[in-house]
């Protein structure tokens, strides 16, 4: 098994973009027509590009799967301009195996514990499947992957803290309010991170929006979109004190809501609780309105303290997270190398029924016996033999799973001889 | 029958303490329902042991502080049911129950009924201890929610952020809690002021004795109508009313328990 990808660590995104795959399809169909390869799978999200084969000949398969990175993946047959060793990395066997396991639980993400991975995972499972490029071994590898992630995420905290800037600001703002539903927010400015952190608020609920801006045209391109109203910056007093979020996310120098337009707000609200949520750079409200009570704010500093902290708390469970893997990979392992002695035991279920059917014969050509005798016999035969084969089988299945089974399965295939009769044949 | 009813009451709030104690050890919410369902189940077994106790000697006096609590217990229990209802408070079923197991278990500890206290025969003074006592409760839990309330505010205004094993209600459902307590615990604490004058009257033929219970009593309504003039009039911002309500109860407590210890 060889798994050959770039993910955010290992390549820039100008690299990843070029290697996107929008139909892996085709793509796969044409890997799997090649003598080398078996099973194959392919990976493609905004972090990672990954091919995962199941091969026979490693060395073929390795130089197929570079040409495959370099020629059918790059975008509309552009010849890529870098060195494909520097920006991939190869994982064979149990590597590839342990690696798939961290992917679907997450554990590879940018974001350690991101809950999108798993269903990009179900969907190269799905398009692997639909175009017949991937068998049992892959087959059973994704659906251990997907039971590995649901353990990960039951029985660690890992998804369980926000560490974008814009949920934990939602996950603050519940602190303070019951539900959004019936709650008011404006959004000062029309920057990228306030719409962001706008549209998270939205999501969970938020209705009635406000938006104000110095530039009205983009305030109501921007109202436009979220369902809101648009307003000019001289309305701030009147939407403030009518607002239980605010989010600033305007350009200038000097704070936008300075002390004196908040303590009016305040006292017009007959001190509600206010959220502020100040994603400017430089800030764009007075540090000095934390002395308001009831109004709670928290700029981009202060936001991505609490991400910090929840992202080492997600570090931490992340440990605990690899733990797992590491159990499942030594599963799936066991699981794989039990395949090995699938040759060996079917060889040598076919020696003995070789030697019992030849035997058999030659005793029932001196009998003269009647058909249900015929049958007694012939079942006793079977019987016997499978009697005696139980227990060695059974073991070498047990054994095939550890690393030293080779030797059990070599050591079977000189006693009985199964190599020369191969030979023979 | 009263007391086994009390017994097994007790042993239900355990267990919905320990179930929701477990939720939250475990940090899951899988275990909230269930816990509910047990505190609800305490409850009833709660109102059930009253239902036999007032058909036993009706109307039963409260003669002491035990069955007060568990009066009180039973109240406050109620009341947080009922406020479920509209604000995502489960978890604080890891604070109410221990609070109800208390107060069912203290009652169960002996027989109900006793020695009435003096003049205390009769329907007022039965209905002076159950009001005040169920006003107390609630405004108990008034003062409760702004302990909790407090500790939140300064958590979100020093950018701390809250261990998660510990969840709390958000500001929102704390202060609705605060105000709805608020407003039935007053209205019970005044009937509860009502009845004992009309008690007194009726006993000693004057509606005021000038004692320290009384006077310091009469004090506590009047802070508590303070409260809620500021709370429903003077529409007071939520950081001071949960500071006054715990301030409010920590007077209430005084003269209720502190004047007992006193006299």
């Amino acid at each position: 098994m060889i798994l050959l990808g770039m993910n955010h660590q290992s390549a820039p995104i100008e690299v990843r973009e070029r290697m996107a795959v929008d139909d892996p399809g085709p793509l796969l169909q044409k890997l799997v027509d090649s003598d080398d390869i078996e099973e194959a799978a392919l990976f493609s999200t905004c972090n990672r590009v990954e091919v995962l084969v199941l091969t026979h000949s490693l060395e073929s398969a390795r130089h197929r799967l570079s040409t495959f990175f370099s020629r059918d993946l790059a975008r509309d047959g552009q010849l890529i301009d870098f060195n494909l060793e520097e920006v991939t990395y190869e994982y064979h066997d149990g590597d590839a195996v342990s690696h798939v396991l961290r992917v679907a639980s997450a554990l590879d993400s940018m974001v350690v514990g991101e809950s999108q991975i798993l269903g990009q995972t179900k969907d190269a499972y799905r398009a692997a499947v639909e175009c017949g490029a991937c068998g049992p071994i892959l087959g059973r590898l994704f659906q251990h992957a997907f039971s590995t992630a649901k353990r990960v995420k039951t029985e660690t905290r890992i998804a369980e803290r926000p560490v974008s800037v814009a949920r934990v600001a939602v996950d603050l703002a519940k602190q303070i309010f019951e539900r959004f539903e019936e709650k008011r927010a404006v959004l000062i400015g029309a920057g990228e991170m306030g719409e962001t952190a706008l549209r998270t608020l939205k999501k969970h609920g938020l209705e009635s929006i406000r938006i104000a801006n110095r530039t009205p045209e983009r305030a109501a391109a921007l109202a436009a979109q979220f369902g809101a109203t648009a307003h000019g910056l001289d309305e701030l007093d009147t939407l403030i004190a009518d607002a239980d979020v605010v989010i600033t996310s305007i350009g200038g120098a000097e704070p936008i809501l300075t002390l004196d337009l908040a303590t009016r707000a305040m006292r017009n609200r007959r001190l509600r609780p206010l959220f502020v949520i100040d994603i400017g750079v430089p800030r764009n409200a007075d540090p000095a309105i934390d002395a308001i009570d009831n109004l709670y704010r928290y700029d981009l500093d202060d936001l991505g303290a609490v991400a910090n902290k929840n992202a080492e708390q997600r570090a931490r469970e992340a440990e605990r997270g690899m733990a797992i893997i590491v159990e499942e990979q030594q599963r799936f392992d066991g699981w794989f190398a039990a395949l090995r002695a699938v040759p060996t035991i079917r060889h040598l279920r076919d020696r003995a029924e070789g030697i019992r059917s030849r035997e058999l014969e030659k005793t029932l050509a001196r009998l003269e016996l009647s058909d249900v005798e015929l049958t007694a016999v012939d079942a006793l035969t079977k019987s016997i033999v499978n009697k005696i084969l139980h227990a060695p089988v059974s073991r070498l299945k047990r054994e095939a799973e550890r690393e030293e089974g080779i030797a059990y399965l070599e050591t079977v295939r000189v006693l009985f001889e199964l190599d020369e009769e191969l030979d023979q044949e | 029958m009263t007391i086994q009813i009390l017994q097994w009451t007790a042993a239900v709030y355990l267990a919905a303490g320990l179930v929701a104690g477990l939720g939250l050890a475990l940090d899951t919410h899988r275990f909230e329902r269930a816990s509910v369902a047990l505190l609800a189940l305490g409850a009833v077994f709660h109102a059930a042991s009253f239902g036999l106790l007032h058909l036993a000697e009706n109307p039963p006096p409260i003669t002491d502080l035990r069955e007060a609590w568990s009066f009180m217990a039973w109240v406050g229990t109620v009341f947080y049911l009922i406020m479920l209802r509209r604000s995502r408070l489960q978890r604080l079923v890891a604070l109410v129950a221990p609070a109800a197991f208390l107060g069912a278990f203290l009652a169960a500890l002996r027989p109900p009924g006793g020695a009435p206290v003096e003049s205390a025969t009769g329907s007022w003074p039965h209905a002076h201890v159950l009001l005040s006592s169920a006003g107390f409760s609630l405004l108990g839990l008034a003062g409760l929610a702004g302990v909790i309330f407090l500790i939140e505010h300064a958590q979100l205004k020093s950018k701390k952020t809250l261990d998660r094993r510990f969840p709390v209600p958000s500001l929102e459902a704390l202060d609705r809690v605060n105000a709805v307590a608020l407003a039935v615990g007053f209205l019970l604490l005044t009937l509860g002021v009502i009845t004992g004058v009309i008690w007194l009257q009726t006993a000693k033929g004057r509606p005021w004795s000038g004692s320290a219970h009384e006077v310091w009593s009469l004090v506590a309504w009047a802070i508590y109508g303070a409260l809620v003039y500021g709370r429903f009039v003077a529409k007071q911002g939520s950081r001071q009313l949960a500071a006054s309500a715990v301030g409010g109860f920590a007077f209430l407590l005084f003269v209720v328990v502190g004047m007992e210890f006193i006299s």
